[in-house]
């Protein structure tokens, strides 16, 4: 729902209450108004009556259908104007009505009368339509004007609103550049626009540190491991005994798994970096062809057999280096797990993206695997990064990756399309 | 053959110079772009190794200095960043070959040799060693002057071995070195296994010694004392 209907539909309920509540207090008002008017002309009826009769001989005689005139003792006080209503026969409606009743005496030349006088009152069934007609009136006009204004008048309120998030949604670590927003008059935008554009400057220091420790990670680790290879190499061609051979031999292939593993951490960093940018049409059928054509002689030595269908032309965007590397990664974890007598299955179309290989079956849940180091075989010499780097590929561009294990396969499947 | 090796890492290029003295290459070292300089005005050198990340400046700027001064100098980058862009800027400037760092001796031995007989000898000269010649030039070996069908991959392996006569070369080593990087991941060695079987066989089979002996647990080494 767009914010500017809420703000409509809250203001129109709002106003509804309130148009309520203002056409029961103007019914009140109106109603007691009108009582109260009646009543002063009727006074002022009575009034003139009183002045008539100083001037008659026989006052009573003026006495009729709406005015009654009773003589008091004259000693009595004298009874203030008061007012009520009467239920009394309306001769033009012919019907007997509520009205209203006004009343007090007069002395006339030196005699007491008590004079009343009543007339039809206004009804209140006809107060209340009168109030409801005219509000529904004023809130339809209402409805009208907030409805046309507010959709223009929120196009140019909402207008820095739209650009930043055009500016938010165009921000990348890439350009390296904060979140810069045009000034706005309103305080809640400018609020945001600061809050954001401190935000983007930490997102892009703390992305350079990251990026900045991946980088020197692989780079301070790496010329140590270097050295400890390389003193172990001479060391191997130095005078030793076999027993020492071996040792030497298990430290060079625990420190070729030490740079394996840096290796595979930097590459992981760079992809959750997003270091990876500038997607192009790869074609997935030529790469998969390529991929199995360059692990042929494993294939084969391993006694695999493989099949693959494969459709011709499969177009995908992606960065050229990832689409080599989840291939790559996707084979040889194929090749790997395999179980002898092993093969191969693999399945490519334009939507869909299998590989399935025969297998132990994983002693853990296998979605335990797509989990950094996380390994079926704990003595195995991989190390455990291979799904995790498929995962994070799959993520970026928005592929569906499932993997399973089902009647002795491990069975991987991506959906290309999203 | 003489080589300049300007990398800033001391234990690094101390095990650079003796494994390739023990070679026979007369191996000179200096730590920063300055006095690499200073060598390179005065000095020829067939092979200069070039680490990218010096103390005072980036090894890639000095290949256009090499390339004004020593004309005929291979030039082979040693890095630790393993940066497809450095890579391609590198061979760009005009630099032979690129490692990436850590890498094995040996390797860095055979790529030295490569780039030595391709440039410095033209690609003609042959590697020979007692009875077994092997010519780069157009892939042919011959044992006894019996000429041997080889595979690419078996013609790489005996000229890796021959480069690195009499040393142990790790299994790793010789994985990297025929398939390259990309078999990172696959720690299964049975297919160097085959390969080299197959080398012995067909060195055997035309007459040779069987120059090439397993060590256990480790790899295997091109034995010349053998008889």
């Amino acid at each position: 729902m767009k914010l500017i209907n809420q703000f409509t539909i809250w203001y129109l309920g709002i106003s509804i209450i309130v148009f309520l509540i203002g056409g029961v207090l103007i019914f009140y008002k109106l109603e007691s108004e009108i009582d109260f008017e009646q009543g002063r002309e009727l006074e002022r009826q009575l009034d003139r009556y009183a002045r008539k009769m100083e001037s008659m001989d026989n006052p009573s005689s003026l006495s009729k259908n709406r005015l009654e005139i009773r003589e008091l003792p004259v000693d009595q006080a004298l009874i203030p104007f008061q007012q009520g209503d009467t239920l009394a026969w309306h001769e033009p409606l012919e019907q007997v009505e509520r009205q209203v009743k006004a009343g007090r005496s007069y002395l006339i030349n030196g005699k007491h009368y008590y004079m009343s006088m009543y007339n039809i009152m206004i009804e209140s069934d006809d107060i209340t339509e009168t109030v409801v007609q005219t509000m529904v009136a004023i809130f339809l006009l209402l409805l009208i004007f907030i409805a046309i204004t507010s959709r223009l008048v929120s196009k140019k309120i909402l207008q820095p609103f739209h650009s930043s998030l055009t500016k938010i949604r165009e921000f990348t670590f890439k350009e390296n550049q904060p979140l810069v927003f045009e000034p706005s008059r309103i305080e809640e935008f400018e609020k945001l626009h600061a809050f954001l554009n401190r935000m983007s400057e930490r997102m892009l220091g703390d992305y350079k540190i990251v990026k900045e420790f991946s980088e020197n990670l692989s780079h301070e680790i790496q010329t140590p491991i270097a050295i400890t290879f390389g003193k172990l190499e001479l060391l191997l061609n130095s005078p030793i005994t076999d027993q020492q051979a071996r040792w030497i031999a298990a430290a060079y292939q625990s420190t070729q798994k030490m740079r394996k593993i840096v290796n595979s951490l930097a590459t992981l960093a760079k992809l959750e970096n997003q270091e990876f940018e500038g997607n192009q049409q790869v074609d997935l059928s030529d790469l998969l062809k390529n991929s199995i054509a360059g692990y042929d002689e494993l294939v084969a030595i391993k006694n695999i057999s493989l099949h693959h269908q494969i459709e011709p032309g499969i177009k995908i965007e992606m960065h050229p280096y990832m689409a080599e590397m989840l291939i790559d990664n996707l084979l040889s974890n194929a090749i790997k797990h395999n179980e002898k007598p092993g093969y191969i299955k693999i399945e490519a179309t334009p939507n869909e993206l299998n590989f399935r290989n025969k297998g132990k079956k994983p002693k853990a849940d296998v979605s335990e695997y797509l989990d950094r180091f996380k390994k079926g075989n704990p003595n195995s010499e991989s190390i455990g990064l291979g799904l995790s780097i498929v995962q994070q590929i799959c993520r970026i561009h928005g592929f569906i990756l499932d993997y399973q294990f089902i009647e002795e396969e491990h069975r991987v499947s991506i959906q290309l399309q999203n | 053959m003489k080589i300049l090796l300007i990398e800033d890492q001391l234990e690094l290029s101390n095990n650079i110079r003796e494994f390739l003295e023990s070679e026979g290459i007369a191996c000179e070292f200096c730590g920063n772009c300055f006095d690499a300089q200073d060598k390179l005005l005065v000095y020829h050198y067939d092979c200069i190794i070039l680490d990218i990340m010096l103390p005072d400046g980036n090894g890639l700027d000095l290949i256009g200095f090499i390339k004004k001064n020593q004309k005929s100098s291979n030039i082979l980058i040693i890095s630790a960043k393993n940066s497809l862009q450095d890579k391609l800027d590198g061979l760009d400037l005009g630099a032979d070959d690129y490692m990436t760092k850590p890498f094995h001796l040996a390797e860095l031995h055979a790529r030295l040799k490569v780039l030595y007989r391709r440039n410095q000898l033209g690609g003609t000269d042959k590697l020979i060693f007692n009875e077994i010649q092997v010519n780069p030039e157009n892939l042919e070996v011959t044992v006894n002057q019996t000429l041997l069908e080889l595979t690419k991959k078996e013609f790489d392996l005996l000229v890796f071995f021959l480069t690195n006569k009499n040393r142990v070369l790790g299994r790793q080593a010789i994985v990297e070195h025929l398939w390259g990087d990309y078999t990172d991941d696959l720690a299964n060695f049975d297919f160097v296994y085959q390969h080299i079987k197959n080398l012995r066989k067909k060195i055997c089979q035309a007459g040779g010694t069987d120059y090439i002996e397993t060590v256990y647990g480790i790899g295997y080494k091109f034995n010349t004392t053998k008889e």
